[in-house]
């Protein structure tokens, strides 16, 4: 509903609750470090289907990297934040927090 | 879930991001509860025992003999590290990567540290009056897990972690210097209880 609201610089891909929580779960890994699927879905509380629609999303920016292999007889994949999501990450945080920033200067204006 | 293309208020994206951080450092670096609190148990059993065996003048304060205070120390650490590696294992099943050889090299740090150990206290061991044996174990053991506690620290960028083991190694060192009877009623209080402490402190702080 609000999704107009966006201001236009925010990266459209990381400016949407489901994706964001997903960019910042994997940022906390270490650089060369990825995440088993099955733990993201449950951490996250998403159902696979959810998760794998967000994260193809994020795949196709280039944002995350998602390597299918075998655990013994069992597909397992791991999901990692590629530098450019990483890089994407942290400018997003810039921007949200300067944005934050700015409206506590308009507001403390505005009062006095 | 229904607000998953839900955009908000940068407010409430921060949170949001906040909160997931914290979320995502506690599940994946589990409860510091479970990491230090069992070891601060196990060391106030275990080194109350050694105190009461040694006693600050040369004359014990409880009728336990130094391989019970042993038993009861070895016990108290099998459950610790019992508690401790479940927790590895379980992190090894979340996350792959370079962290997980970072992890193995530390784990090998560990093993050939006590290994060392017991092979130096094993040779010199004999050589001492009992007290000054027991002080030699116990005092090389806090000597590994003091300076291994430091290099996690720097490994992980844990200042806590390093700090811990920083106190560890003071406590150690002033604890042989006065002797065994001392150094056991340090261990246990400010190294037991420190550990039981740090657990309780660290899970409290935000993550």
């Amino acid at each position: 509903m609000s999704t107009d609201k966006t201001p236009p610089d925010l990266d459209p891909v990381i400016h949407a609750q489901a994706r964001l929580r997903v960019v910042a779960t994997l940022n906390v890994l270490a650089e060369g470090d990825e995440m088993a699927f099955g733990s993201m879905k449950e951490l996250l509380g998403m159902t696979a289907g959810n998760l794998s629609v967000h994260l193809t999303k994020l795949e196709e920016a280039g944002y995350v990297r998602i390597t299918k292999t075998h655990k013994g007889r069992t597909p397992v994949t791991f999901v990692a934040l590629t530098r450019r999501g990483r890089l994407a990450f942290e400018e997003y945080t810039k921007q949200i927090r300067a944005l934050l920033d700015n409206a506590g200067l308009d507001n403390a204006g505005g009062v006095t | 879930m229904v607000d998953d293309d839900r955009t908000a208020d940068p407010e409430e994206m921060l949170r949001v991001m906040e909160e997931q951080r914290a979320a995502t450092t506690k599940w994946l670096y589990g409860d510091p509860l479970l990491l230090y609190t069992p070891w601060g148990v196990a060391w106030l059993l275990g080194f109350t025992a050694f105190f009461l065996h040694y006693g600050l003048d040369d004359r014990s304060y409880a009728p336990i003999s130094q391989m019970q205070a042993l038993t009861v120390l070895m016990c108290a650490q099998l459950v610790a590290a019992a508690i401790a590696a479940f927790g590895i294992v379980r992190m090894n099943n979340l996350v792959r990567g370079d962290s997980t050889a970072r992890g193995a090299m530390y784990g090998y740090a560990w093993m050939a540290g006590m290994i060392l150990m017991v092979v130096i206290c094993l040779r010199m061991g004999p050589l001492l009056p009992p007290d000054e044996t027991g002080l030699l174990w116990a005092g090389t053991s806090l000597l590994v897990v003091g300076v291994l506690h430091m290099a996690g620290g720097a490994l992980w960028l844990n200042w806590p972690m390093f700090f811990i083991g920083a106190w560890v190694a003071a406590v150690d060192a002033v604890g042989v210097l006065l002797g065994a009877g001392w150094h056991a009623l340090l261990t246990a209080v400010l190294l037991g209880g420190g550990f039981v402490v740090a657990g309780v402190w660290l899970r409290r702080r935000p993550a």
